[in-house]
């Protein structure tokens, strides 16, 4: 698979160190884990994009995609979607919100900011592995990324 | 104020009333003797007497301010025969003036009783209004009990799902590392584990949608529910496979009502159907409209399959109620609840026959659309 094209970097923020895991296990079964960075939550997410704090020296690219949960520590997801979405730098990266969350408000409220997808993280592991792969191929393969994002 | 307290008092109490008139008369006596003695006219002071009697004391103040006023006139300046005119004078007088007291008194009775009326009106009014302040904290405190009750099914939708996806997750990762190492008892844990997590899922799905139905406001539109069916049969389709089902589907009418709770309705009475007739190697389902009572609409959902037992049909719509063995047929027992609450919430009802192996209809009726609305 990854020699079908350059492989997106994706940027994950996700609060559950097993949701991590698991998320990783999916990806790597796809050969997708190796560019998957993680942030913990939503001010390190925004520490990487800005590339400062602990992120200060990394190089100034964006990721191709992120995977972004709602409930985060600090600043959750909706604001982190909302900061993102209000940059006009940053506006252009694909943001697919990853959740638990049915909640109708949470799809509404999401879409309003101007997310690209979103996914209810299924309770199945098959079917969570398959969508965590879908996800990883159509936006870190397929999908062409906005100029300006790594790939490798 | 004070003058009319004044002769209140003195009209409640006997000693006071006749005290009056004993007083006035003795007044008007000593002043006639005193003005006869100056030669002047002394009839007027005795009126003045019996009209003071009257008006303070009453009619049977007057009434005795009267007769003293008789006696003492006939004894001390005229002669007894020549008195009749003069008793005469005075009884007109003193009823004259009575009557003017009674009239008074009678007036002021009236305006104390609405000067009472007033005081126990402004007495309900700050009833009322404390009963309107109780209200509208009982409203905050059911709204504020409502947002967390939402707080509360946003919090099992995020976080209850969460470790149970985790259970599942790392179960299935661990059956695919170590299936072949571990012995046949081991793997059916394993596997068990998965079918609870996964039961458990469904679980808290389907509560999940029966507490929204409560919460969610209905929007009602014209909806096509021979369109709905179509939806919902497509939805079932995936369970229908390798099964042999001969459908029967009736004229269904359109149906004013919320079109998502609606076809939830048909969703979980079809699937039913379709669960309960697995046994069966020819599966009958019908669904139809007839008329019911007082020209409601009744739709139902009939089948062929395992049917239940009258006895139980009040069991039906509870919630988490199953009839059957959690192996016989999977199934959360919420979907019947749902149907009800959603049925309820339309205005209709909801009811079912059966028998054991006999079958089973599922009727939700709802009242007729007013107006063009109904047509089939």
């Amino acid at each position: 698979m990854e020699n079908m094209n350059k492989i997106g970097r994706i940027l994950m923020v996700e609060d559950d160190a097993k949701d991590v895991e698991l998320t990783l296990t999916a990806l790597e079964e796809y050969n997708l884990a190796n560019e998957v960075v993680v942030t913990h939550d939503g001010e390190q997410a925004l520490d990487y994009l800005y590339c400062r704090g602990e992120y200060k020296t990394r190089s100034r690219d964006n990721p191709a995609v992120m995977l972004l949960d709602l409930k985060l520590p600090k600043v959750d997801g909706l604001e982190v979607l909302k900061q993102i979405k209000a940059d006009e730098r940053l506006r252009i990266i694909p943001i697919v919100v990853l959740t638990s969350s049915k909640e109708e408000k949470d799809m509404v409220a999401s879409y309003k900011l101007g997310v690209n997808a979103y996914v209810v993280k299924p309770v199945d592991f098959h079917e969570f592995a398959n969508a965590i792969k879908e996800l990883g191929v159509f936006w870190a393969i397929i999908n062409e990324a906005p100029p300006g994002s790594v790939r490798k | 104020m004070a003058r009319s307290n004044l002769q209140l008092q003195i009209a409640s109490s006997k000693v006071l009333r006749y005290g009056v008139a004993v007083l006035s008369v003795s007044v008007a006596l000593g002043g006639a003797l005193l003005i006869e003695r100056l030669h002047l006219h002394n009839i007027t002071l005795f009126l003045f007497a019996i009209a003071v009697a009257a008006w303070y004391g009453g009619t049977r103040a007057a009434v005795l301010a009267l007769l003293l006023s008789c006696i003492s006139f006939a004894y001390f300046f005229v002669e007894p025969s020549h008195s009749i005119p003069y008793f005469i004078l005075f009884a007109s007088f003193a009823s004259l003036v009575s009557w003017f007291s009674s009239v008074r008194r009678r007036v002021e009775g009236q305006l104390l009783q609405s000067r009472d009326e007033l005081t126990e009106r402004k007495h309900r009014e700050q009833e009322i209004q404390s009963l309107n302040q109780e209200l509208a904290r009982r409203s905050t405190e059911l709204e504020s009990i409502n947002k967390e009750l939402e707080a509360f099914a946003y919090s099992v939708s995020h976080d209850l799902r969460a470790p149970l996806r985790h259970i599942a997750g790392y179960t299935e990762l661990l059956q695919k590392k170590a299936s072949s190492t571990l012995d046949e008892k081991s793997n059916r844990y394993l596997a068990m584990i998965l079918d609870s997590a996964k039961r458990m899922g469904n679980l808290i799905d389907d509560l999940l949608a029966f507490s929204r139905i409560g919460r969610t406001e209905t929007q009602k539109t014209l909806v096509s529910l021979a369109q709905l069916v179509t939806e919902a049969l497509n939805e079932v389709r995936q369970d229908t496979e390798g099964r042999n089902i001969s459908w029967k589907i009736g004229a269904l009418p359109d149906f004013y009502g919320d079109r998502s709770m609606l076809r939830l309705v048909l969703v979980n009475l079809v699937s039913n159907a379709i669960k309960f007739t697995r046994t069966r190697p020819q599966a009958e389902i019908e669904i139809g409209c007839t008329d019911g009572n007082k020209g409601d609409l009744v739709v139902f959902v009939r089948d062929n399959g395992v049917g239940f037992d009258m006895k139980y049909v009040n069991k039906l719509f509870g919630v988490f109620q199953r009839l059957h063995q959690t192996d016989a047929f999977e199934g959360t027992g919420i979907g019947l609840a749902t149907v009800q609450r959603i049925i309820h919430r339309h205005g209709g009802k909801v009811w079912a026959e059966g028998a054991v192996d006999g079958g089973a209809t599922f009727y939700f009726s709802a009242p007729r659309p007013q107006g063009q609305l109904w047509r089939t």
